[in-house]
């Protein structure tokens, strides 16, 4: 089953002090919403229009299957206009709260004149302004916004804002060709192999490198040259970057976008709170192990990893019992 | 007093000179270096160089190696309308001299434009021509000699052009006819010593005279150095190139060519040093420069070593490539080995190039496609799969038929004709799949009903210079054919036969003769009957099929699908091709969108049986296998996809793991998910747990270990993971 809600449990960071701050803030959102907007824009030639439909559809049905606390909604084809947009916006403004989670995902084509970005629309096109603006009026602290769109990168500094992370498929409003990369951001919201530390979620980081990596495969394989490189930033001011680094990546990383199967029973039964503790210590102290490895002996370093992972898997099997 | 005098004298003197080299035109230094009097030619070249004329300039500077001061003084030279044609005419030289063939070939045109009778133009078109292995060589040179017919330099170039193309009789004849011409022509003279070479005589009195004429031939090596390469005579074009360098140590080209025939010969060290050696001294021609590169490049290469070979691929894919190439590799060795009854005498070298304009480099100058692997001696470089796009190329075919050259080289001590040793790795690809057959492609069809397929005794002219588009990949499936044949008639043991008498230095008349009793015009004559029982219907309804075949796709473009149906098994009658745009695929997709998967599985197993490559449709054909509960075909047919586009694909991998560790093929499931961990993917702890638990079923409990807690470092609470870990703690 997949599900849209905060992860609980963060995908863990190198960084243990990080790890604290993720849990706390995971921990305050863990019965909130999250309101999911897919726009599929005009695509000029029905091959596009197909496409852009498709990735439309799949991405809400994904999160229409997520569950009550998903609230999806999708406008494509004809429904695709600004007017449609800034209704289903005005819409959740009204609906979420505070605490709720706010995604928008644009897919399509966009042009970048030098200044300004225009997600293209049937009728009138929206600039990226008007489209942050829309947003602003949501007060769901944490968004995320997805422009998969050409020339998306042009939009990255009107999107920006605190407590928005922003993932754009192209690097500058200069990278004009079509993108491929809606295609596997859908792909990584259905295959587990997303899922890289195996907890049963895809956060948003899990999706965006995902898709990154598929994408440059895409361009490999066909020997064509890359035309798109997909950018994030997720503190609300600056340049976006590739990799999470620097302060970066830390909201993606706690923005769970589907998640596979329930994993969160235990953590109610106060008779596993003793291993749910123990569970949390081992899972720090690998952490910390793995950030130390570079300046540990190998065989020490093994040696302890071994012997945490051995602990770690059988105060799971208890808890799982 | 007397000094003064004395400086006058000297001076006076140096002025005569100056004005009988102005005199005599620039021809005579060129002939003084001709003829290896180097200082004479020296101090004539400074006495051009001196000139109040522009173009007596760019002569002298070009004489000194000054080609940057040349340029500039033809460029001044030619600047008045009423300059000579003969002075683009050898500017244009001077770029083709210095690797600028594309505004050499521009200069000659506007030569011809001033003088339209400049023999000298057409021959400068020819160089340009000659060095692209272009037919179009031999008709300038035609023309240069109408021209003016006592010239000997068309004769030269007639006669190395021919040897090229391995008409010995032609490079004779020619070689005389310039020699009787010029008693000093000394390309004619090196044409003469190959064809003495080639035909492992001795060059001794032909030598003579070459170092009679020069005694620094440097330029005579080089140009026997050539033939005897194109002739696969590799280990002796290398010692003709060295002793190129060594007799004229400046002559940087010889110095960068003997280091490119090195590389060949799979050595780096003296390469690298005879190429900066020549880069160094200004010699930056695109195959020193490449070649250079290519080293530093080979750099980033592992390299693993057996008894019998020497594997280099780029480090990042050796992981995931080495265990395939290294088996089939193997496998190839011990095949060959039997059949021709006969051991390599060392290691074979085989370099696997990602990136395929390092490919390329080992190519350059060498005539033929030479597109998916090239095999010098007991060095065989070709392409990585991950240098193409998928279903562009299969890795394995390309092996089996690199290595036929290489036992073919071998076993014939370098003495085999193109068309033999094409011919015979193009069978060898057949005969280890029916599916790497070389396929009749659309040009050849063309080739069969226009009836251009070249008689035996010459097809080896088919592979060098063209006469129509692509006849070098219609001499590749002739080739392929003509041993299929043989085999298909007298047996494989014929092939063999062949072999050995190449190896006695039989000719191919001889050798058919020999082996078969007959005739090469009695062989074409059945051949060619041959060809026309098997194709003669493809190609003469070849416009048809290509008629039906767009109505084909245009029903399926416009959904009208039953027409599709009804119509695709007569397209695929009349011509089973399975490149691009193929009736397999246009009926296999429509049988999909109609939910007919029987349908859909019958076509896309035609379309692989007849050696459709696209790695798409074969994974969506061992799909529906796997779904009609045949899993064994599913991974044999994935198999096949493991020889075309093994790499950036982790799904293939997997899905072919997984099945094989469901029919107990634990060591295949182990490969295949060790080339999952080797791809280095996003899901690391996936790959890992995977590889793990293929150990864990093969008993290597250790190696299980090693994985399981590898996936578990890059996910601490992966569930699956840990129960293995308990598992393996268990016991």
């Amino acid at each position: 089953m997949l599900r849209i809600e905060r992860s609980q449990r963060s995908q863990r960071i190198r960084s243990v002090a990080l790890a604290f701050s993720l849990m706390v803030c995971t921990a305050m959102h863990a019965t909130a919403a999250t309101y999911v907007v897919t726009v599929a824009g005009l695509g000029g030639e029905p091959d596009y229009d197909q496409r852009f439909t498709g990735n439309a559809k799949d991405l809400d049905k994904i999160f229409k299957d997520a569950g009550s606390s998903a609230h999806s909604y999708a406008l494509y084809g004809d429904a695709a206009t600004a007017e449609s947009l800034k209704k289903t916006l005005a819409t959740i403004a009204q609906q979420a709260t505070a605490t709720d989670d706010f995604v928008l995902i644009l897919i399509g084509h966009g042009s970048f004149d030098g200044t300004e970005y225009k997600f293209n629309l049937v009728g009138p096109d929206l600039t990226a302004a008007e489209i942050a603006a829309l947003c602003d009026r949501i007060p769901a602290r944490r968004q995320l916004i997805v422009d998969t769109t050409s020339s998306s990168g042009g939009a990255a500094a009107a999107f920006e804002r605190s407590g928005r992370a922003i993932i754009a498929a192209t690097k500058s409003g200069t990278e004009k060709n079509a993108t491929v990369f809606a295609r596997y951001w859908v792909e990584s919201l259905q295959d587990p192999a997303a899922d890289v530390d195996k907890n049963g979620a895809v956060t948003a980081m899990e999706a965006f490198t995902y898709a990154t990596k598929k994408t440059s495969a895409f361009y490999d394989s066909q020997k064509r040259l890359a035309t798109e490189h997909a950018v994030f930033n997720d503190i609300g001011h600056g340049e976006p970057v590739r990799e999470a680094g620097n302060g970066q990546g830390q909201l993606l990383s706690t923005l769970t976008l589907v998640r596979y199967g329930g994993t969160q029973s235990v953590a109610n039964d106060p008779a596993k709170q003793v291993l749910i503790a123990k569970k949390e210590e081992l899972e720090q102290r690998i952490d910390t192990l793995k950030y130390g490895k570079a300046a540990m002996d190998p065989s020490e370093y093994r040696q302890k990893l071994t012997a945490a992972l051995l602990e770690l898997a059988r105060v799971q099997a208890e808890l799982d019992k | 007093m007397m000094r003064m005098l004395a400086i006058a004298a000297v001076l006076t003197a140096a002025a005569d000179a100056h004005a009988a080299v102005l005199a005599a035109g620039p021809a005579v230094c060129w002939q003084m270096q001709k003829h290896g009097q180097d200082k004479q030619a020296t101090a004539c070249f400074t006495q051009l160089a001196q000139s109040n004329d522009a173009y007596a300039r760019a002569e002298g500077a070009w004489g000194l190696e000054d080609y940057t001061g040349a340029n500039e003084q033809f460029r001044i030279a030619t600047q008045p309308a009423a300059s000579s044609a003969l002075y683009k005419v050898r500017w244009g030289m001077l770029l083709h001299e210095r690797f600028n063939d594309a505004e050499a070939a521009d200069l000659f045109h506007e030569a011809l434009v001033k003088d339209p009778n400049s023999a000298q133009s057409y021959i400068g078109l020819a160089s340009v021509s000659a060095e692209e292995f272009s037919s179009k060589a031999e008709e300038y040179l035609a023309k240069a000699e109408e021209l003016d017919p006592k010239l000997a330099q068309p004769h030269e170039m007639s006669a190395e052009i021919a040897l090229v193309n391995d008409n010995r009789e032609r490079a004779a004849t020619e070689a005389d006819k310039a020699l009787a011409l010029e008693s000093d022509a000394m390309d004619a003279m090196a044409v003469r010593a190959a064809l003495e070479l080639l035909a492992d005589k001795p060059a001794d009195a032909w030598f003579a005279k070459i170092s009679a004429t020069n005694p620094h031939p440097g330029k005579a090596y080089m140009q026997l150095a050539h033939q005897l390469e194109l002739h696969y005579r590799f280990t002796d074009a290398a010692e003709y190139y060295r002793k190129a360098a060594e007799a004229q140590p400046r002559l940087w080209a010889a110095h960068s060519a003997y280091g490119v025939e090195l590389m060949r010969l799979g050595e780096t060290e003296t390469p690298a040093r005879e190429l900066e050696l020549a880069y160094n001294n200004g010699y930056k021609s695109p195959a020193t420069v490449n070649s250079l590169r290519l080293l530093d490049s080979l750099k980033t290469f592992d390299v693993t070593k057996t008894d019998n070979t020497l594997i280099k691929i780029d480090k990042k894919e050796n992981d995931l490539l080495l265990p395939y190439m290294q088996a089939e590799l193997n496998t190839i060795i011990a095949t060959y080995s039997k059949k021709y009854g006969m051991t390599l005498p060392g290691p074979v070298q085989l370099e696997v190039y990602p990136n395929h304009e390092d490919f390329a480099v080992r190519t350059m100058g060498m005539p033929g496609l030479g597109a998916l692997g090239v095999t010098f001696g007991e060095v065989v470089a070709m392409d990585s799969p991950s240098g193409r796009k998928p279903g562009d190329f299969n890795w394995g075919a390309t092996l089996w038929h690199e290595m036929s050259h290489v036992f073919v080289i071998t076993a014939t001590n370098q003495r085999v004709p193109r068309w033999f040793t094409e011919g015979l790795a193009v069978h060898e690809e057949g005969q280890r799949s029916a599916e790497w057959e070389d396929r009749v492609t659309p040009d050849v069809l063309i080739a069969i009903r226009e009836k251009k397929l070249l008689p035996l005794d010459k097809l080896d002219r088919g592979f060098v210079q063209q006469e129509y588009p692509n006849q070098v990949l219609v001499s590749y499936f002739q080739g392929g054919a003509i041993c299929d044949y043989i085999a298909g008639k007298w047996g494989e043991g014929k092939l063999l036969d062949m072999v050995h008498s190449y190896a006695t230095k039989k000719t191919t008349v001889e050798a058919i003769q020999a082996n078969l009793g007959m005739s090469t015009e009695e062989f074409d004559k059945q051949f060619l009957a041959w060809i026309d029982t098997k194709y003669g219907a493809e190609a003469k309804h070849f416009e048809e099929w290509r008629t039906q075949l767009k109505a084909l796709a245009a029903a399926s473009q416009a959904k009208q699908y039953d027409e599709v149906i009804a119509k695709a098994a007569d397209v695929i009658k009349l011509y089973p091709y399975t490149g691009e745009a193929n009736a397999y695929e246009i009926l296999a997709t429509v049988q999909r969108m109609q939910n007919d998967t029987k349908g859909e599985r019958e076509s896309l197993t035609q379309y692989m049986h007849n050696g459709g490559s696209q790695p798409g449709l074969l994974k969506r054909l061992a799909e529906l296998q796997e779904q009609a509960g045949d899993p064994a075909e599913a991974v044999a047919t994935l198999t096949k996809v493991l020889y075309i586009y093994p790499v950036n694909d982790t799904e293939l991998h997997q899905r072919l793991g997984r099945l094989l560790l469901a029919q107990k093929n634990y060591t295949g499931a182990i490969r295949e998910y060790g080339a999952v961990v080797a791809m280095n993917p996003l899901d690391k702890a996936g790959a890992e747990f995977n590889l793990a638990e293929g150990y864990m079923a093969a008993g290597e409990r250790d190696k299980a270990q090693e994985a399981v807690l590898l996936s578990l470092e890059a996910a601490p609470d992966y569930k699956p993971a840990q129960k293995l870990l308990l598992q393996l703690q268990a016991h």
